[in-house]
């Protein structure tokens, strides 16, 4: 199962890694520019006194990210009657989508660990560890966020009946700008062990649109 | 995925009937006039125009709102050539009049959120007329104070331990629970942090020629502080405010003292305050929950002269917020 869907999202992981690794290296591209022109003094000021985290334009990203390649990995599936083989297979109908997720969660996992180590790995010489600890703790809803869109994406995709997927889609879009509410940095610190267990128990969400899909609900 | 439809609609259906509804809650700005001994409001009449009332019920015009708050409206009276020589039986110029005004704002926001703890402390002494930022920042740990030096991102061992000798022979008690500072260059002068120690005890920490300066404020062992705000206004009448452990509300004076107000009550995690002061008497509204408490005390003693509440009409639908006027966390609330 793991390596088929390997062969079927390998090249726009290898993209995913790319865009994201590109976002979070022109954040600290911007950090650099700033600390060449005007001194890295300037750059601990502006953080301090602006609430400035020069990361910014990442924090869609991650979620872009994950809802395509929810689409990446799921639409053929439904295209091409894939999951109705899948499903008759051997196995739990529930393992079966279960490992399909998790293959879609590790690869956002291991995308995000590799843009927390860029992150960390040029911040942590040149600021305080008050300053990059903000910087990375203020990311990490996003990354939540990228989380949520691929597994309410593929929540959606996998959903049968064409009236309950928009109503998926208008739920799926409620919850995702839970992970916007506010652009304070470190605003979610105290609600990141709940929200990170909310966007986890949103895997079962695929649970109801397998089930609806073995129903035969159209 | 039931409780999530649920949840959602909590919190976005009280939004939407509170985002198309009339706001509410509105409280007009209000200044107290010594010479009217009355405070006095702008309000919007039925006609949509701006007038200004007393408490009393008396109507006034905008000439005689200007001369009966003349601190207040110094440039406006300056400009219509009514400026008078004396306020109060008291001469006054309009330059002692800039250099007495005071305005500051209290919000719970920022007591609520915590900041970086990571502070620039400026030379009060520069050699330059103005004031300029440091190459370094300090950080308070349990066992002292730590100098950062910007540029290689470490930590300066020298200047540390001068730092944190010099408030340990004051008596400080390592670490400091509350750290209030203004480190902006652009203002007239320094005084540097005002800091609670691990006991609740304040003290002010400058940097004096690269030297550190050390003061223990004088407050009475019953008194707990629990928050303070530092204050830099351009007379240097004042340093700053405290509260204590029951919300009274104190001025930390120019001479090292604490000083109690008239202000009964003042909660900086839930209230908002904003003080507009003169030479003579000083305004200070608290916006709680419920009502704005306006209080007129005299700026020599901080005594009460009058006081008076408006309630506040807070009719908004109850449902699920993420985020609050009072700080800058992200959180389910009801």
């Amino acid at each position: 199962m793991f390596y088929k869907e390997y062969l079927k999202t390998r090249w726009y992981l290898l993209l995913m890694l790319l865009t994201t690794s590109g976002f979070a290296g022109y954040g600290l591209l911007r950090l650099h520019r700033v600390a060449a022109v005007n001194g890295i003094g300037h750059a601990w000021e502006v953080m301090l006194m602006h609430d400035v985290v020069f990361i910014d334009l990442l924090e869609y990203v991650p979620v872009i990210c994950g809802l395509v390649l929810a689409l990446m990995q799921f639409v053929p599936e439904m295209y091409h009657k894939c999951l109705k083989l899948t499903l008759h297979l051997p196995v739990s109908h529930l393992k079966a989508v279960n490992q399909m997720l998790l293959w879609g969660v590790a690869a956002t996992v291991a995308c995000a660990v590799v843009n927390y180590a860029i992150l960390w790995g040029y911040m942590s010489q040149v600021l305080a560890n008050e300053l990059w600890s903000r910087i990375l703790w203020t990311a990490l809803p996003w990354y939540l966020a990228g989380l949520a869109a691929y597994l309410l994406g593929a929540w959606i995709i996998l959903e049968p009946a064409w009236r309950r997927r928009i109503v998926n889609i208008v739920v799926a879009v409620l919850v995702l700008k839970v992970y916007f509410v506010s652009e304070q940095p470190m605003a979610y610190f105290g609600f990141l062990p709940w929200l990170a267990l909310y966007t986890i128990a949103l895997l079962s969400f695929s649970w109801i649109s397998i089930s609806r899909f073995k129903e035969g609900k159209e | 995925m039931c409780l999530t439809v649920v949840l959602l609609l909590v919190w976005q259906l009280p939004w939407l009937i509170n985002f198309v509804s009339t706001p509410s809650g509105h409280s007009p700005f209000t200044l107290y006039s010594s010479l009217a001994d009355d405070f006095i409001y702008n309000d919007m009449g039925d006609d949509k125009k701006l007038r200004r009332f007393g408490t009393s019920g008396r109507e006034y015009t905008e000439a005689e709102t200007d001369s009966l708050l003349p601190f207040f409206y110094m440039r406006q009276l300056v400009a219509d050539g009514r400026f008078p020589d004396t306020i109060m039986g008291r001469a006054v110029t309009p330059h002692e009049v800039q250099q007495s005004n005071l305005i500051e704002r209290f919000n719970p926001r920022d007591v609520n959120t915590r900041g970086i703890e990571l502070y620039p402390l400026l030379e009060s002494m520069p050699k330059r007329v103005e004031l300029a930022m440091p190459d370094d920042m300090f950080r308070i740990t349990a066992d002292g104070i730590e100098f950062v030096r910007m540029e290689s991102n470490d930590v300066d061992r020298e200047k540390s331990e001068r730092f944190t000798k010099a408030l340990a022979d004051k008596g400080f008690h390592f670490p400091a629970t509350r750290v209030s500072g203004n480190p902006s260059p652009r203002k007239s002068y320094d005084e540097g942090y005002l800091l609670l120690d691990a006991d609740h005890r304040l003290f002010q920490l400058k940097r004096c020629a690269n030297r550190p300066f050390v003061k223990q404020f004088d407050v009475a062992d019953s008194i707990r502080l629990e928050h303070i705000f530092i204050c830099e206004p351009s007379g240097r009448q004042l340093r700053g405010f405290a509260t204590d452990d029951a919300h009274r509300l104190y001025v930390i004076t120019a001479d090292y003292r604490l000083a109690p107000t008239a202000v009964e009550h003042f909660d900086p995690t839930r209230e908002r305050m904003l003080i507009i002061g003169n030479m003579i008497d000083w305004t200070v509204s608290v916006t709680g929950d419920d009502a704005v408490r306006y209080y007129a005390i005299s700026a020599d003693d901080y005594s009460l002269i009058r006081s008076f509440d408006r309630p506040l009409d807070s009719s908004s639908v109850p449902g699920l917020h993420f985020t609050s006027a009072n700080d800058n966390y992200c959180y389910p609330r009801f």
